[in-house]
């Protein structure tokens, strides 16, 4: 009894949070992630200030010109500006991360915590199902669910988020599987604690970690998956922005007006090096294994 | 050394043998895989570009839309409009050598006329039955005066396949069809190519250029120049206008181009279903103001180069039928405001599909930033194909961006979309004065009464604005200098004939 009482796990939790977090501090690649991501974050919070002119606003008289004084960026085939698109687009980009992984986790993370913590045909179940999810390429199935739902940010977002799930269960249903064996976890069981208070103050703190990661690392997926969605014309729909339709219309000029496809190209590129980075920092700073 | 020197001058022979039998392939890119190569069948634009080398027709059509000889060398309309015989050339065999003849043409048109899945029912309709009255005549009688048969007849329903090989064959003969014309069927791979060889026993031998073409299904435009400019193909149809300057600019490519018969236009859902009850599609004062609302000349500018042309009509210009009172109206925002107030609205709603290709794409946007200045919200739906071609057959859309190829003959086009009863008709316009004009059009032999029944037609439907045309496609072949004697004509098709290597 005395052990148990000595060993309060979400204390242990806590302290070890703290000292996480200033080793997350120290990780290169975490802050130079952190501070694209936050780049990208006031971007797309503050587009409608930053942004020079109206994303969506033609100009007849400057189709496809080049980088200039006014245009920074150079216009697109409708003489927009491409800066003002790149800036809005981010906001779908980041929202396309950030909720598709949010539901994501939302869904895949409480179906993998019952898998790996009640076992047999319970995890067997959800195992299956996760597992022929993921047997069909993460983009194929965002793809297809996307066609069926129709194209609109909205649907990208909830095809990504769908896609992404498996991969939750997961890595939930594995660290919950090494959790379990923990004496912690028969302790708590010893002093009559229902599943639920078991699964919710013992095992969840303990997934989140890996979980955390995953997320980060997904993010960056789901903004590729996001941008290839509007290139095939399955995501934003026009004449909002977004940098893979802006991809879309600037191969027909590659030739002639390059800068259309450059700056939503190297956003695209920024921003899931942003994300990769951030996941890799935190990995080696949550990862007790490091 | 003596020996070395014949054996090289054996390889450079060789070499050069190898090379003019290489330049005698026409490699040509088009930009989608034909479906059915039976001309009862087929309902493709390239389908009919590979059948004009393959089935010659009874007429054709000049580049001046006259009606010319093809297989029939003259005919004779009968005074009452009602029967026309064509005398046919003689010494005409099909591809595996049976005799073309009178008895052959009536084959094909009843074929045409009672095959289960024959596309060309409605085209050949006004025909009641054929006579075969010598081997080098042949009778159509009709239900009625039906001026526009022989404009029918110089496309798909004048194709003239073998009996034989169509009755022997009758299941299959879309895998390996046999025609009479230059060229004859070799393979056929799906969604890769298409080939073909020079068939000699060809009425027109002597004129026919090329030993073997090539059809290469490369549906990306840019791709298609590409390999054009590399010289991997020789010719390459329907390039982007955007692209233009490189096929101009390129040395060894040689632009064609000619005007079209086709058009583009948005149409209005006016009475199909629940997506009809919209202002627009309940209101013609409101589709007026939207087509003052959009720049015609500016869509054509900014989305194509300038290089289409912007127009108001179904029927292009370059028809001897169209109607030059009607001018296209300048863009006037305030009329356009007015009118919506007139309406007693401020903002109008409305959604437009389209399927999602960069030309509609970019004329959907322009029109979004062009009608919210009147006061239309409009919102864009892109579809792919399959769901875009499903949604305008069924009238599934408040507004769609319509691409028709056009016809040489006014009459297909405008009954197919504003007769009651009419094929294209998925908005489900309706004016019984129209259709009364329109069917006396279709028996006029004057061609000035005719025009004039034309003008009436056009002053309705450009008054209702079912549908808003906007602008006609012209066609525009990229070749290499190597190519020769390629003549552009309206229906866009590449006629072989008098095609060759220039070197």
């Amino acid at each position: 009894m005395s052990t148990i009482e000595a060993a309060p796990v979400p204390a242990q939790m806590r302290a070890a949070g703290r000292s996480e977090i200033r080793r997350l501090l120290r990780e290169p690649s975490a802050l130079i992630g952190g501070a694209i991501i936050l780049f990208f974050v006031i971007l797309a919070v503050f587009a409608a200030w930053i942004a020079p002119y109206d994303p969506n606003a033609p100009d007849w008289i400057a189709i496809r010109a080049a980088p200039n004084a006014a245009h920074w960026f150079g216009t697109d085939d409708l003489g927009r500006d491409v800066l003002s698109r790149v800036i809005f687009g981010t906001q779908a980009s980041l929202a396309a991360g950030l909720v598709s992984v949010t539901v994501a986790v939302l869904i895949g993370l409480p179906f993998g915590l019952v898998a790996g913590y009640f076992g047999g045909v319970t995890d067997m179940v959800i195992s299956r199902v996760a597992d022929a999810l993921l047997a069909c390429p993460f983009l194929v199935l965002a793809i297809a669910l996307a066609a069926f739902l129709g194209p609109s940010l909205q649907n990208a977002m909830i095809a990504i988020g769908i896609s992404a799930i498996p991969v939750f269960v997961r890595v939930a249903r594995a660290e919950t599987l090494v959790v379990c064996t923990e004496d912690y976890i028969a302790a708590a069981r010893a002093q009559g604690l229902g599943h639920v208070a078991i699964l919710t103050g013992q095992v969840l703190p303990n997934v989140l970690a890996p979980t955390i990661v995953q997320a980060t690392l997904t993010m960056a997926i789901a903004v590729l998956a996001e941008a290839s969605l509007a290139f095939l014309g399955l995501g934003q729909l026009p004449p909002a922005p977004s940098w893979g339709a802006m991809l879309d219309v600037a191969r027909q000029f590659l030739g002639e007006a390059p800068w259309m496809a450059l700056f939503p190209g190297l956003a695209i590129i920024a921003l899931v090096i942003g994300f990769n980075l951030i996941g890799d920092g935190l990995n080696s700073a949550l990862n007790p294994r490091h | 050394m003596k020996r070395i020197g014949t054996a090289l001058a054996a390889i450079l022979m060789i070499g050069s043998g190898l090379v003019s039998a290489g330049a005698a392939t026409l490699r040509v890119g088009i930009q989608d895989d034909p479906d059915a190569l039976d001309p009862a069948l087929s309902g493709t634009y390239s389908g009919r570009f590979v059948f004009a080398a393959l089935c010659d027709k009874l007429v054709d059509i000049s580049p001046d839309l006259k009606i010319v000889p093809q297989l029939a060398e003259a005919w004779d309309w009968a005074a009452d409009g009602k029967s026309v015989t064509f005398t046919l050339r003689k010494n005409v065999t099909f591809h595996d050598g049976t005799a073309f003849d009178a008895a052959a043409v009536k084959f094909n048109i009843e074929r045409m006329k009672t095959m289960p899945d024959s596309k060309r029912k409605a085209e050949l309709a006004p025909i009641v039955s054929v006579e075969a009255l010598a081997a080098d005549k042949v009778k159509f009688n009709l239900s009625e005066p039906f001026v526009p048969l022989l404009a029918n007849l110089s496309d798909r329903a004048g194709m003239m396949v073998s009996p034989k090989a169509a009755t022997e064959r009758a299941g299959e003969f879309a895998a390996a069809p046999v025609c009479a014309g230059p060229y004859q069927f070799v393979e056929r791979k799906s969604r890769d190519l298409i080939r073909l060889k020079k068939y000699p026993g060809y009425w027109n031998a002597g004129a026919v250029g090329y030993d073997e073409v090539v059809y290469y299904y490369v549906p990306d435009s840019t791709v298609r120049l590409s390999r054009v400019r590399a010289g991997d193909l020789e010719l390459a149809e329907r390039v982007a206008p955007t692209d233009l300057k490189t096929v101009r600019d390129d040395p060894n490519l040689t632009l064609h181009a000619g005007q079209g018969l086709a058009v583009s236009h948005l149409m209005f859902n006016v009475g199909a279903g629940a997506k009809a009850d919209t202002p627009l599609g309940k209101n013609p004062t409101l589709r007026q103001a939207f087509e003052l609302a959009i720049d015609r000349n500016v869509i054509n500018r900014v989305a194509f180069n300038g290089e289409f042309l912007a127009d108001n009509q179904m029927i292009p210009p370059s028809s001897p039928f169209y109607d030059s009172a009607h001018k296209a109206p300048a863009r006037d925002v305030a009329k356009a405001k007015a009118l919506i107030a007139a309406a007693g609205m401020t903002r109008v709603p409305v959604e437009i599909s389209y399927e999602n290709a960069a030309g509609d794409s970019r004329v959907a946007q322009i029109m979004q930033s062009m009608a919210a200045e009147a006061g239309f919200d409009v919102k864009l739906l892109p579809m792919e194909t399959t769901t875009a071609i499903e949604r305008y057959l069924n009238g599934n859309f408040e507004a769609y961006i319509g691409n028709w190829s056009g016809r040489p003959d006014p009459d297909p086009t405008l009954v197919a979309f504003f007769s009651c009863s009419g094929s294209q008709n998925v908005n489900k316009y309706c004016n019984k004065d129209l259709d009364a004009i329109l069917t006396q059009a279709r028996g006029e032999a004057d061609d000035a009464k005719r025009k004039a029944l034309y003008a009436k037609a056009t002053d309705i439907y450009l008054t209702a604005l079912s549908s808003i045309p906007l602008y006609h496609p012209n066609w525009f072949f990229a070749a290499r200098k190597s190519v020769g004697g390629i003549v552009m004509v309206p229906d866009g098709l590449l006629r072989l004939v008098g095609v060759k290597p220039t070197n």
